[in-house]
């Protein structure tokens, strides 16, 4: 590391550094992450400070009147507030210092240090984090100017590239597609066959984007009043599938079958009453639930596991391609707030 | 003549240029950049474009004391002119994402395509309207009916790529940009009525007139104008009754559209002057 000039100076334990055995000994609730503020605030050479905790990281921003010893004061302060021996805390800790300071909070803010590559929640922990910061009084000059510049450099880099695009989880990449087919999804009924932790997710993905009516099929109809009640929906029973299918616009399937409960003959029977009503099949089932000749049927689109699957994996790889743009941007930035952070006199020329 | 400088073909050249530039933009903000084509730039240069476009056929106009309307030249001119003012005025409550690059993609093809062939503005630079602006009324709005028509076909090429982008589970292109293809089945539906009401109206205006002299129209324009309106009517039918599959009736609007541009080869050939026209442009002038 670069400390020995620099004023402003990060600590990072994060999923780059330690495997997550060790990360768990990073993570302080609310009431530690005040003490800690407080802690560093009986230093009197640490200025200001911004704690970042997540789940997955522990960061420490912070500004030093004395770059020589604040490093090691810092890191003495942690050592004896975590209970983790100093030797053992400099090799999970990694420290920058200066203009990567501002890069690293502008990379991490926008999602590209995420373990998830692009992942958004990270901008709102960082804006927690800052707000928790000011209402403790632990930012000055520097930390608001460093974390507001920022922000809009990380809202520039999600915004100019596509970083933060595509979902990447399969529930969430079902939803998108249902957006891409219904627009809307408010006036969507969604049927949910079977009651596995992805259709579960699937169908709460769905009801947070607007979808309100529900049906629950299940092989037994006391089994699906029992998950209806519980998910809310109307409950049907699996075998009377061709009573109320048309009843509904999209369709999540990941039941035990040993054969297609949804096939071609039976969807070409119902298909005139839909009227031109699109129909969207998830088939999340293995073996599969839906016979893969829907497909053939128009307004009929068909998506399996695997389909959902190579969709995430290819948006997650997009992601990851921009990741080299991303960083120029970052860099370019955070050379800009530098300067004018040194013409401000709020850091020492590096 | 000329206006500020430039004579009518000259504006249209430029209103050309910036159809193109707006397209081929819109096109690599999308498809190179990742970044959805931003409604207000596309809107802004496609406004520009047309307001060129519009002195271009105003000074034209100004020849004729009357629509530019005498060749085919003039009639495509026209076409792609109301399908962008469609596009500016209507177009934003419709919300279609890449609405505007497709539309100034279409006029650019179309604006190319008439100054490219010089056969196409063979010059015919007198009113063809006679001393009534109701003929010219109807014309222009038949014209305008086939921009109408024009993003109808454009519209509906966009929920042909959505729709196969999902089946064949491409997710890559324009896909992420295009809206909804329940969004592009309603548009589709409220653009066919448009366009069939205007061009309804258009008829009615010169039917009467039609009646009135029966041999003033030839029969391969009559033929061609009914033979569109039919196809549409027929179209708007079939669609109501839910007939057919939204893949075939996007298909039918596509050829339909394309027919009715081959059908202004037919209008073409009546729109030879009025008798006595020439002094009407005369005194029109003097006045």
């Amino acid at each position: 590391m670069s400390s020995g000039h620099h004023e402003l100076l990060v600590v990072t334990v994060n999923h780059e550094t330690v495997p997550m055995e060790e990360r768990e000994r990073y993570s302080l609730d609310e009431i530690q992450v005040e003490a800690l503020y407080k802690a560093l605030h009986d230093n009197s050479i640490i200025e200001e400070s911004l704690i970042l905790n997540t789940c997955n990281r522990f960061e420490l921003y912070f500004k030093t009147n004395e770059a020589r010893n604040g490093r090691s004061v810092v890191y003495e302060t942690l050592s004896s507030f975590y209970g983790i021996p100093l030797v053992e805390l400099e090799a999970h800790a990694k420290t920058r210092g200066g203009q990567d300071a501002i890069k690293h909070l502008i990379e991490v803010s926008a999602g590209l240090r995420s373990q998830i590559t692009g992942e958004a929640e990270i901008f709102g922990q960082v804006k927690n984090a800052y707000s928790k910061c000011q209402q403790l009084g632990g930012a000055g000059a520097l930390i608001n100017r460093m974390v507001q510049k920022g922000f809009q450099a990380a809202k520039l880099i999600r915004h100019s590239t596509p970083i933060g695009q595509g979902q990447i989880n399969i529930s969430n990449v079902a939803v998108d597609l249902s957006l891409k087919i219904f627009g809307s999804l408010d006036r969507v009924s969604a049927l949910v066959i079977g009651t596995g932790e992805i259709s579960e997710k699937t169908a709460k993905a769905l009801r947070s984007r607007g979808t309100h009516n529900f049906g629950i099929a299940s092989h037994s109809l006391e089994r699906a009043e029992s998950v209806a009640q519980e998910w809310g929906g109307t409950p049907h029973a699996v075998g009377e599938l061709d009573s109320y299918l048309n009843g509904y616009d999209i369709l999540i399937s990941s039941t035990n079958v040993e054969e297609p409960l949804l096939t071609k003959p039976l969807l070409e029977r119902l298909h005139p009453a839909r009227k031109n009503r699109p129909l969207f099949l998830v088939d999340l089932g293995l073996p599969r639930n839906v016979e893969s000749a829907c497909q053939d049927l128009d307004n009929v689109y068909l998506y399996n596991l695997d389909d959902l699957a190579k969709i995430a994996q290819d948006n997650l790889s997009d992601r990851q391609a921009t990741i080299h743009t991303s960083e120029k941007i970052a860099s370019q930035k955070s050379d800009a707030i530098w300067q004018m952070l040194e013409k401000r006199g709020l850091v020492s020329s590096q | 003549m000329s206006l500020f400088g430039l004579a009518d073909r000259e504006w249209i050249f430029l209103a050309t240029v910036v159809f193109t530039v707006t397209t081929i933009l819109g096109s690599y903000s999308t498809l190179k950049l990742h970044r959805k084509a931003g409604r207000p730039y596309t809107l802004s240069l496609v406004s520009f474009g047309w307001i060129l476009q519009t002195i271009g056929l105003y000074e034209r106009g100004l020849q004729y004391g009357g629509c530019p309307l005498a060749n085919r030249f003039e009639l495509v001119q026209f076409l792609v002119w109301s399908a962008i003012a469609l596009y500016i005025f209507v177009g934003p409550a419709f919300r279609v994402s890449l609405l505007g690059m497709f539309t100034s993609g279409f006029a650019s093809i179309l604006s190319i395509l008439s100054l490219g062939f010089d056969s196409w503005d063979s010059p015919s630079r007198e009113p063809i309207f006679g001393l009534s602006p109701w003929i010219e009324m109807h014309a222009a709005l038949a014209l305008f009916s086939y921009g109408v028509f024009g993003i109808l076909a454009l519209t509906s090429s966009m929920y042909l790529l959505q729709s196969r982008s999902l089946k064949q589970k491409k997710m890559g292109g324009l896909f992420p940009y295009m809206p909804s293809i329940f969004e592009l089945t309603h548009i589709n539906l409220r653009l066919l009525v448009l366009g069939f009401c205007i061009l309804s109206s258009s008829l009615a205006i010169g039917s009467v007139y039609w009646t009135q002299d029966i041999e003033s129209v030839n029969t391969l324009k009559l033929g061609a104008t009914i033979a569109v309106w039919l196809a549409y009517g027929v179209l708007l039918f079939l669609r109501n009754r839910e007939t057919l599959s939204y893949k075939q009736y996007s298909w039918a609007c596509i050829i339909i559209f394309t027919i009715a541009l081959f059908s202004l080869d037919a209008v073409d050939s009546s729109s030879t002057p009025v008798a006595g026209a020439a002094s009407i442009s005369i005194s029109s002038t003097h006045l």
